[in-house]
C-alpha cells in the first residue's frame, strides 16, 4: 500500500510538469489557435536567463521575477513579428513555423551555454515530509502547489475576466472580435507573452531536478501535447488534471502491469487519450467545438 | 557537393522550364489563343524524355559522394510524398510517418539478414507499414482530426521502446546491418551508381502512382474531405473512407521508403524512427511544399542537405543554422519552395499590364501547393491540434 | 487501391516496378568501393609529407552533446599542443602536423554515415566518434572501404572484434568489463548481499549488466532481488528506486549513462531513506556533477570505474598531466570551461594513443596505421591512473581494457582494492 501511495505521489509531481507546460500550450491555442511547439523551447531560454542572472550574484526570487518580465516581452515580440504572419493562413506552416523557432532557441542556448548540464538553484528545499508512511519532498509539494496556483489563475482569467473573454473571441472569429473594437493585434500579443511567463514558471520550477540545458523540456513537450488533447483544449483545468492522471497512470502501469514495464509505460497516455477520445472525442474537459458549414 | 540544382525531379514535365514548377492546370493564365510553350503536347513530351537521359545518365558522371545525397533525398523524398497525401492533400495531422519508414527500414533489414527473395522482401517491407497504417486509421479516423493527430505521435514514441523490446527480431538498441544492395557483377555499376538507380526506380514508379492517384478523383475527394468534412458527407463523399484510404496510402508509401532507406543506409536501429525525425519530416514537407509532387522532391532534399550544409559551415552551431535556414524559407516562401515559380510569376503578373485576377484552381487536387498563406484563406479544419 | 487503375501505362509502370525490384536481389558479389583500390604502398587519401587529417563524426547537438563535444576537444587539444611544438615524428621518418576535421551527426545513425561519405575520401582515418548506433551505422561501409574507424568512444563490444571489424578498434573498456569488476569485487567480499538493478533499456545498460552478471554467477553470497530498466529519455526515475527501496537491497548496480537521472536517484533513495551501497558507471560518477548535488556522503559507499584520472579531483590537482591537460583543452581544444564530461579526458589519451600509432607507422598507409594501432602494449597514457594502461594487442578487447573500482571518500574517489 505504500508503495501506492508513493507512485501516485510521484506521478503527481512528474504530471505537474507536464500540466505546466500544457497550460501554456493551450494559452497560446486560445489566444491564437497554434500549437506552439517552441512553448517548452522558451521555457528553457527564461531558464537560463534566470541562471545567468543568478551566477552574477542576484538573489533567486529576483532573478526569477526578472526573467518572468523577459519572458512577456520575448513571447509578444514573437507574436508580433514571427508568429503574425502566418496566424491566417495555412496552420501547418503555423506550426512549422514554431518547430523552427525551437530549434533556432536551442541553437542558440547551445551556442551561449553549451549543451552541458548546468546546475541550477532550487527554489524549495531538498528535504523530505513524511505522511501516512510516504516521504514527499518539499520541491515535489511546491511545484504541485505552484502549478494549481496557476491553473486557478489560468481558468479564472478565462471564464471571469474581460482580458479572457477577450482573448478566446479574438481566438474563435477575429473579424467579428475587431469589429467589436478589441485590438485583435495588441491581444495575441498578451496571450503570447502570458503564455511565455507560464512556461517560465514551468523551467524554474523543473530545472533543478532535470539540470539546464538546452534540450530539457524536448521529453516533457510530448506529455505536455499529450495532456492537452486528453484534457480538451480549451481548459486549463482540463488540462492540469489530464498530466496528473498521465503521470499517476504511467507509475502505476510500469509498476503493476507487467507486460507494460517501465520501458512501454510511455504507451499508457496515449492509450488513455484514445479510450476517453473514444467517448468524449472534445477531450475529457473540453467544450463541443461546433463549425456551422 | 550536389545542390538543390541537381534533385532528380522525376515526375514533372516542365521541370527543365524554369518558369513553372506546377503542372498543368485549367487556370493557365490565357494571354492569347495559344497555349504557352510549357503547355504544348510535344513539348511535354521532350520534356519528360529529356529528363529520362538527364536521370538515366546522372549515376555515371556524378562522384560517388554525389550519387550518395541524391540517393538519400530520394529516399526522404518518398517518405515526405507519403506524409503529403495524408497531410498536404487530405488535410489529416500525422506525425508518425516516420514509423512507417521505420517498420519498413526493420522488415527490410529482418528479411535480408534471413536471406528471404528480394521481392518478398520489398513486398512485406510495403505492405506491413501498410497494413499497421490501415488498422490506426480504421480505429482512430472516425474521431476526429484530435485522434488522428495523438495515434500518430503514438505511433513513434512506442515504436522506439517497441523496437529495443523485440531485439530477437529487431537487433535491439544495436540495431541491424544488412548489406545487400550491392552492384551485379558484369554491369559495370559501383555500388552508390547502382543503389541511386534502385531508389530512382522505385521512387519515380511511387512518385508517378501518387502523382495519377491525387490528379485524379481520389485527389479531389481528399481536397474535398480537407476542405469540410460536412460538405464532403453530404456530396455523398465519405470523409472516414477516404481518410482512411490517405492514411494507408501514406503508411505504403512510408514502408517504400523505409525499404529505399536500407537499401542506401544499410543499416536501422531504434534511431530511426524517433519522434523528433517526424518532426523534421513535417518541417521537410512544409518547407518543400505541402500537397505538392515536386514539393516532396525538395522537402527531401531539405532533409537531407540542410544538416550537410550547416556542418559545412560550422559543425558545432548546426542546430542554430538550421533553425535560422527553416525561418527564413518559411518567410520568404511560406507556401514552402515549391510555390517559388508560382510567387515569382504572380510578382511578374502585378509587376505587368495583364488582365484579368490570378486564376485560383477550380480543382485545388489539380494544382499543387496551398499557396502562399498570407493570400488564401484560413483553412479550416475540425479539431485540429 | 490498384484496381481503379486499369490503363496500360500504369500496367507497364508496375511491371517494371517488379522488375526492377527482382534485379535489386541479383548483386551479392563484394565490390571493391572506389576508394579502396589505392596500389600497393600508395599513400592513402588524407596524408601528406607535411600533414594528416583525422575525422570525427559525433553528437555536437541535441541530448548527447555535452560527451559529444567533448570527444572533439580533447583529441584536437592534444594534437594542437603537439602541432604548436613541431608535429609528430611518424614511423617513416616525416613530421608531420595533425589536423582535424570533425562533424556533427545529433547522434543520427544516417548523418553519421552521410558525415563517413563526406569525410571518407578526405581524411587519412576515422577517430573518437560517440555512440554505438552512430559508429554500428558505418562500420560496414569503412570495412568495404577500407577506411579505420580508430578509438571510438563506445564499449559495444563488435568494434573490437578483429575478425569482424578489422578496420575498427574502440577505446573505452566495453560495457561489460565495467560490470565485471565491480561484480568481482564484490563477489569477493565474502559478506552475503542483496543486489537492486537499474540500467538503461539499451545495449549500454545491457552490457553492463551481463558484465556484472557474469561475475557475480557462481558467487553464493550475492542474490539479485531486483531487476529494473529505465528509458534515456525519461524524466524521472523515481517509480523504479520506489519498487527498488522496497527490495531492501544493501547493494544498488546502477548502469545509468544520464546525470541529472542519476542525482535524481541519488536524491529518492535518500528520501525513501534507502541507503544501500551504490555502483555507479564511469561516466556518470564525476564527485562535482553527480556525488555532490545527489548527496553521495550520505551513503555507505559509492563504487565507481576508472581508469582516467578525474581532473576536478584536489588529489591531482598538481599532477603535470593534469595542468597540461587543462591548459591545452583551453587553449586548442576550443573548450574554455571545466571538462563536464570524461570523454574530454578519454579524448584526450586518443590523441596520445594515435601518436604512438602514427609513430610505429612504417608507411603512409592506412594498412600500416592499422598494423601499428594493433600492436601498442602496456602504454601508459598521460592521464591514466596507475594499474592501467592501453594494449590494443588482445583480440576482442579495446585499447583501454583495464579498470580499477574506486570508491568515493567524500572529496573524490580512492582505488580499492575490496568491497567494504
Amino acid at each position: 500500500m505504500g508503495k501506492f501511495v508513493q507512485l501516485v505521489v510521484d506521478g503527481l509531481s512528474t504530471g505537474s510538469v507536464y500540466g505546466a507546460l500544457a497550460l501554456a500550450i493551450v494559452l497560446v491555442h486560445q489566444a491564437t489557435g497554434l500549437i506552439n511547439f517552441a512553448q517548452g523551447g522558451m521555457a528553457v531560454l527564461s531558464a537560463y536567463v534566470v541562471w545567468v542572472l543568478t551566477n552574477q550574484g542576484l538573489p533567486l526570487i529576483v532573478a526569477i521575477l526578472i526573467a518572468i518580465v523577459f519572458s512577456v516581452v520575448f513571447g509578444a515580440l514573437v507574436e508580433r513579428w514571427l508568429m503574425r504572419r502566418f496566424e491566417r493562413g495555412d496552420p501547418d506552416t503555423a506550426v512549422v513555423v514554431t518547430i523552427g523557432l525551437l530549434t533556432l532557441i536551442t541553437g542558440v542556448a547551445g551556442w551561449l551555454w553549451t549543451y552541458n548540464n548546468q546546475q541550477f538553484p532550487s527554489l524549495f528545499s531538498l528535504d523530505t515530509v513524511s505522511f501516512l508512511g510516504v516521504s514527499v519532498s518539499v520541491r515535489s509539494l511546491g511545484t504541485t502547489a505552484v502549478i494549481v496556483v496557476a491553473m486557478l489563475l489560468l481558468q479564472g482569467l478565462f471564464v471571469g475576466t474581460k482580458l479572457g473573454l477577450a482573448l478566446r473571441a479574438v481566438a474563435i472569429n477575429p473579424q467579428s472580435a475587431a469589429f467589436s473594437g478589441l485590438n485583435v493585434g495588441r491581444l495575441l500579443m498578451v496571450g503570447w507573452g502570458l503564455a511565455a511567463a507560464l512556461g517560465a514558471v514551468a523551467a524554474v520550477l523543473v530545472a533543478p531536478q532535470l539540470t539546464l540545458t538546452p534540450g530539457m523540456l524536448d521529453n516533457a513537450l510530448v506529455y505536455a501535447l499529450a495532456a492537452v488533447i486528453l484534457g480538451g483544449l480549451t481548459s486549463p483545468i482540463g488540462v492540469v488534471v489530464a498530466a496528473w492522471i498521465i503521470g499517476i497512470l504511467e507509475n502505476l502501469a510500469a509498476v503493476y502491469v507487467p507486460f507494460i514495464g517501465f520501458d512501454l509505460k510511455v504507451a499508457v497516455p496515449f492509450i488513455l487519450i484514445f479510450v476517453v477520445l473514444l467517448v468524449r472525442p472534445q477531450g475529457l474537459f473540453g467544450r463541443k467545438n461546433v463549425v456551422r458549414v | 557537393m550536389a545542390t538543390s540544382s541537381t534533385n532528380p525531379s522525376s515526375t514533372n514535365p516542365s521541370s527543365t522550364n524554369p518558369a513553372s514548377a506546377t503542372s498543368v492546370s485549367t487556370s493557365s493564365p490565357a494571354t492569347g489563343s495559344a497555349p504557352p510553350l510549357w503547355q504544348r503536347p510535344w513539348a511535354r513530351a521532350a520534356g519528360w524524355l529529356l529528363l529520362l537521359v538527364v536521370l538515366a545518365v546522372l549515376p555515371l558522371v556524378m562522384t560517388e559522394f554525389v550519387n550518395e545525397t541524391l540517393a538519400r533525398i530520394g529516399v526522404f523524398a518518398v517518405a515526405v510524398l507519403g506524409l503529403n497525401v495524408v497531410m498536404g492533400y487530405a488535410g489529416q495531422v500525422s506525425l508518425g510517418q516516420i514509423f512507417f519508414l521505420g517498420v519498413g527500414a526493420y522488415v527490410t533489414a529482418y528479411g535480408v539478414s534471413n536471406e528471404w527473395n528480394i521481392v518478398l522482401v520489398f513486398v512485406l517491407a510495403t505492405l506491413l507499414p501498410g497494413l499497421a497504417g490501415l488498422v490506426v486509421a480504421m480505429a482512430a479516423a472516425r474521431l476526429g482530426g484530435l485522434a488522428i493527430a495523438m495515434v500518430t505521435i503514438a505511433l513513434p514514441i512506442v515504436g522506439v521502446p517497441l523496437a529495443k523490446r523485440l531485439s530477437d527480431y529487431t537487433g535491439g538498441s544495436q540495431g541491424l546491418s544488412a548489406r545487400f544492395a550491392e552492384a551485379p557483377e558484369g554491369s559495370g555499376l559501383f555500388d552508390d551508381q547502382w543503389q541511386l538507380y534502385i531508389v530512382l526506380v522505385i521512387g519515380g514508379i511511387v512518385f508517378l502512382l501518387t502523382r495519377s492517384l491525387v490528379r485524379g478523383k481520389y485527389g479531389r475527394a481528399f481536397a474535398i474531405v480537407k476542405g469540410n468534412e460536412n460538405v464532403a458527407s453530404s456530396m455523398g463523399i465519405s470523409p472516414y473512407r477516404y481518410k482512411v484510404l490517405a492514411f494507408t496510402i501514406a503508411s505504403l508509401i512510408g514502408g517504400v521508403s523505409g525499404f529505399l532507406y536500407m537499401v542506401v543506409i544499410q543499416y536501422t536501429s531504434p534511431e530511426t524512427m524517433s519522434f523528433g525525425h517526424s518532426i523534421e519530416l513535417l518541417a521537410a514537407m512544409v518547407i518543400g511544399g505541402a500537397a505538392s509532387i515536386v514539393g516532396s522532391i525538395l522537402g527531401g532534399a531539405f532533409y537531407v542537405l540542410v544538416p550537410q550544409l550547416t556542418n559545412q559551415v560550422d559543425a558545432s552551431l548546426t542546430t542554430l543554422l538550421q533553425g535560422v535556414i527553416l525561418l527564413v524559407v518559411l518567410f520568404v516562401l511560406p507556401g514552402g519552395l515549391a510555390s517559388l515559380p508560382r510567387v515569382l510569376t504572380r510578382g511578374r503578373r502585378r509587376s505587368g499590364a495583364d488582365r484579368g485576377p490570378a486564376a485560383s484552381p477550380t480543382t485545388p487536387s489539380s494544382t499543387p501547393g496551398s499557396g502562399t498563406a498570407a493570400e488564401e484563406s484560413e483553412t479550416e479544419r475540425q479539431g485540429h491540434a | 487501391m490498384n484496381r481503379h487503375f486499369r490503363s496500360r501505362k500504369t500496367l507497364g509502370i508496375v511491371v517494371a516496378s517488379a522488375l526492377a525490384v527482382t534485379v535489386t536481389g541479383c548483386g551479392n558479389r563484394d565490390d571493391a568501393g572506389r576508394s579502396g583500390d589505392a596500389a600497393e604502398g600508395a599513400p592513402s587519401p588524407g596524408i601528406t609529407d607535411t600533414t594528416v587529417t583525422l575525422g570525427i563524426t559525433t553528437p555536437l547537438s541535441g541530448s548527447t552533446a555535452g560527451p559529444g563535444t567533448c570527444t572533439v576537444a580533447g583529441v584536437s587539444a592534444y594534437f594542437g599542443a603537439k602541432n604548436a611544438e613541431g608535429g609528430i615524428e611518424f614511423g617513416d621518418g616525416k613530421t608531420r602536423t595533425v589536423e582535424i576535421e570533425a562533424l556533427d551527426d545529433g547522434y543520427d545513425p544516417q548523418q553519421a554515415k552521410a558525415n563517413y561519405d563526406q569525410l571518407k575520401d578526405d581524411v587519412f582515418a576515422m577517430t573518437a566518434g560517440l555512440g554505438t548506433p552512430t559508429n554500428r551505422a558505418w562500420r560496414d561501409a569503412a570495412i568495404a572501404d577500407e577506411v579505420p574507424q580508430a578509438l571510438i568512444m563506445t564499449g559495444d563490444p563488435i568494434f573490437s572484434d578483429t575478425e569482424e571489424s578489422p578496420w575498427q578498434l574502440g577505446f573505452v573498456p566495453i560495457y561489460q568489463n565495467e560490470g565485471e569488476a565491480f561484480g568481482e569485487l564484490l563477489a569477493a567480499s565474502g559478506a552475503d548481499h542483496k543486489v537492486a538493478i537499474l540500467s538503461q533499456n539499451d545495449d549500454y545498460g545491457e552490457g553492463y549488466v551481463e558484465g556484472f552478471k557474469s561475475a557475480v554467477e557462481g558467487a553464493d553470497n550475492i542474490e539479485i532481488v531486483d531487476e529494473l530498466t529505465y528509458e534515456a529519455t525519461d524524466t524521472s526515475v523515481d517509480a523504479q528506486i520506489t519498487e527498488l527501496a522496497a527490495s531492501e537491497a544493501d547493494v544498488i548496480f546502477n548502469a545509468m549513462s544520464l546525470v541529472p537521472l542519476v542525482v535524481s536517484a541519488l536524491q529518492k533513495a535518500q528520501q525513501l531513506n534507502w541507503k544501500p551501497s551504490w555502483f555507479l558507471p564511469s561516466n556518470t560518477s564525476s564527485p562535482g556533477a553527480v556525488l555532490e548535488p545527489g548527496g553521495g556522503a550520505a551513503f555507505p559507499g559509492i563504487y565507481s570505474v576508472a581508469f582516467a584520472k578525474a581532473p576536478a579531483s584536489p588529489a591531482f590537482a598538481q599532477d603535470e598531466d593534469v595542468v597540461a591537460y587543462l591548459s591545452a583543452l583551453k587553449e586548442f581544444g576550443n573548450y574554455p570551461d571545466a571538462p563536464a564530461f570524461p570523454h574530454c579526458q578519454w579524448s584526450w589519451m586518443v590523441g596520445a594513443t594515435l601518436e604512438q600509432a602514427f609513430q610505429n607507422m612504417e608507411e603512409p598507409t592506412r594498412d600500416s596505421f592499422m598494423e601499428a594501432l594493433r600492436g601498442i602494449e602496456g602504454f601508459q597514457a598521460p592521464l591514466m591512473l596507475p594499474d592501467t594502461s592501453v594494449d590494443t594487442t588482445q583480440d576482442g578487447q579495446p585499447a583501454v581494457s583495464s579498470v580499477v573500482v574506486q570508491k568515493y571518500n567524500g572529496r573524490g574517489y580512492d582505488t580499492v582494492e575490496a568491497f567494504e
